[in-house]
């Protein structure tokens, strides 16, 4: 292990001790007010994209027409959303939560990776705990840039082209030129679903099952 | 003899059969090039004055200018619709052949029943209980809707965006212009704001352009698209009607072109997905079953990890407890 990964390694585990007792205030209001808000329009585009896309099937979906209307409203506010959380991102410094931080950024996703694979079914407590300047543990941090950064741009993208189709390419390889980006909205939007399972049953690894969905009302996360 | 003279007669009405069903099936097979080629020479007597050309540069001095603007036929337009193989005088047939023409020949133009008798009658009985059969009975002829000099069917278009563009302009030419609307409609009938009836339809002008008005406004079945035009009461409103993959556009708009194509890509409904991506009907089953497979692996997923977390968990208590 060079001098550099001791390094890393020290600092991450310094971050096991929180400075005051119990809990640290992680995120500020703006981060909360975007994250729910940003979780009611993505629930609702889901529930209306679905109906649209397997329109007419057996299954209890929302009416056509109206599942149209409430995806364009939803779908419209939710690009206004993702670019104010960009732009406050930008301002704030929050990005750079999203970005981990070398050294031994491997090593880290590895532990991380094992944790939830064996560690946690042992009882073991999580390697990188929270702090103040890292909210999220490098796996996480990988995984929300990858889905803020390159999947949201192509689901808003391909959205707003979709609600404005006379900007779509007129015709692509014989067919019309809307498919290449139906196909994207359909794949980009179906990554953000399974994200999202994936995402709210990691929000149970708090200290208690309720302690994170609690964090992300408060602010304050609980060690 | 008895015998010897039956068989002459059998064989008499055979010929005769034959001799009256092969004009009959030369007709429906439409007209031979040759025939084709004579009747554009034929009719270039006629273009020489009812076209642009002839309006600009008339043949003889003495016709009434005026007159003939409002008589004008787009040449290259005639003769690639349906009627542009045939010469004009099949149509108007009889005091058009010397200058001037006889004051009495457009009363003579053959009417669409003589050559289309059988589909004129089913025709008739829907155009009966169509919403401009209502009102409208005596002012409506086949005419007034489609343009004689360039109709070309459905089944012999080979884009959906050309059916469209050319049905639609014929029922937005009235129902999206007052002018028109007001030469047809009962008095004091004002035309409804087509795009407020429509307001319930989402993208409804972009609708238009990829959809015919008779696709909702007509009821579903039989082997040719129906003439019963319905009101907006009675129209489809069900959006699921197109968009679902048992989508209606296979046997109304794209029935022709379906026949050409079903499955390309793996896309369902793919000759649809050839001119227009639709919502519910154009879906590629293996990307339905990629992303369904990603999502159900990752409830899955979560659901085992989660079992085995609780069952983890309760081992360890009891261990503890122990």
């Amino acid at each position: 292990m060079t001098e550099e990964h001791r390094h890393g390694e020290r600092r991450h585990a310094d971050r096991r001790h929180p400075e005051d007792g119990g809990r640290i205030y992680i995120l500020p209001g703006w981060v909360r007010i975007w994250h729910w808000c940003n979780a009611l329009l993505i629930l609702t585009l889901i529930a209306t994209g679905i109906s649209l896309h397997f329109a007419g099937g057996k299954a209890p979906l929302i009416e056509f027409s109206l599942a149209v209307r409430i995806h364009n409203v939803a779908g419209l506010l939710l690009v206004v959303l993702y670019i104010f959380f960009v732009v406050a991102n930008a301002v704030t410094g929050n990005w750079w939560q999203f970005v981990p931080r070398p050294p031994g950024i491997l090593e880290r996703c590895l532990k991380q990776t094992r944790f939830y694979l064996w560690g946690v079914f042992k009882g073991e407590t999580e390697p990188y705990p929270v702090t103040r300047e890292e909210n999220f543990n490098t796996l996480q941090a990988i995984t929300y840039w990858f889905m803020i950064y390159l999947v949201m741009p192509v689901l808003v993208g391909s959205g707003l082209i979709f609600m404005f189709p006379q900007f779509a390419p007129g015709e692509m390889f014989g067919l019309d030129g809307l498919l290449p980006v139906a196909v994207l909205h359909y794949a980009s939007a179906c990554i953000v679903l399974a994200f999202l399972i994936a995402h709210v049953y990691l929000c149970t690894f708090g200290k208690k099952i309720s302690s994170t969905f609690k964090t992300m009302i408060t602010g304050w996360h609980e060690h | 003899m008895p015998d010897a003279g039956l068989k002459y007669l059998i064989r008499g009405l055979g010929v005769a059969l034959v001799g009256l069903l092969l004009p009959l099936a030369a007709l429906a097979a439409g007209p031979s090039p040759e025939a084709i080629a004579k009747a554009k020479l034929a009719n270039e007597q006629c273009f020489a004055c009812h076209s642009q050309e002839g309006l600009a540069h008339p043949p003889q001095a003495d016709l009434d200018l005026a007159k003939l603007r409002g008589l004008l036929v787009d040449k290259p337009t005639f003769e690639d619709a349906d009627h542009g193989k045939f010469a004009c005088t099949k149509c108007h047939n009889e005091g058009y052949d010397d200058f001037p023409h006889e004051k009495d020949a457009a009363d003579n133009t053959s009417t669409c029943q003589d050559c289309h008798a059988k589909k004129a009658d089913k025709i008739q009985a829907e155009f009966d209980k169509s919403v401009h059969a209502k009102h409208l009975a005596d002012k409506f002829s086949c005419t007034t809707c489609h343009d004689l000099h360039s109709i070309k069917v459905a089944k012999n278009q080979d884009e959906a965006r050309k059916i469209v563009a050319q049905d639609n302009r014929i029922c937005l030419g009235c129902h999206d212009s007052d002018q028109t609307f007001a030469r047809f409609a009962p008095e004091k009938k004002v035309r409804p704001p087509i795009d407020e009836i429509h307001d319930w339809l989402p993208n409804a002008r972009t609708h238009w352009k990829a959809v015919r008005c008779v696709e909702c406004h007509t009821p579903l079945g039989g082997d040719m698209l129906s003439h019963e035009i319905l009101n907006k009461d009675r129209a489809e409103r069900k959006c699921v009607s197109c968009h679902s993959a048992d989508t209606s556009l296979k046997v109304r708009l794209y029935r022709h072109l379906a026949k050409q194509e079903q499955e390309k890509l793996g896309f369902m409904n793919s000759v649809v997905l050839s001119e227009n991506y639709v919502i519910g009907a154009t879906r590629n089953l293996a990307l339905d079953s990629v992303m369904i497979g990603l999502v159900a692996l990752t409830l899955l997923g979560v659901l085992v990890h989660a079992a085995l977390r609780v069952l983890m968990h309760t081992l360890r208590r009891r261990k503890k407890d122990d």
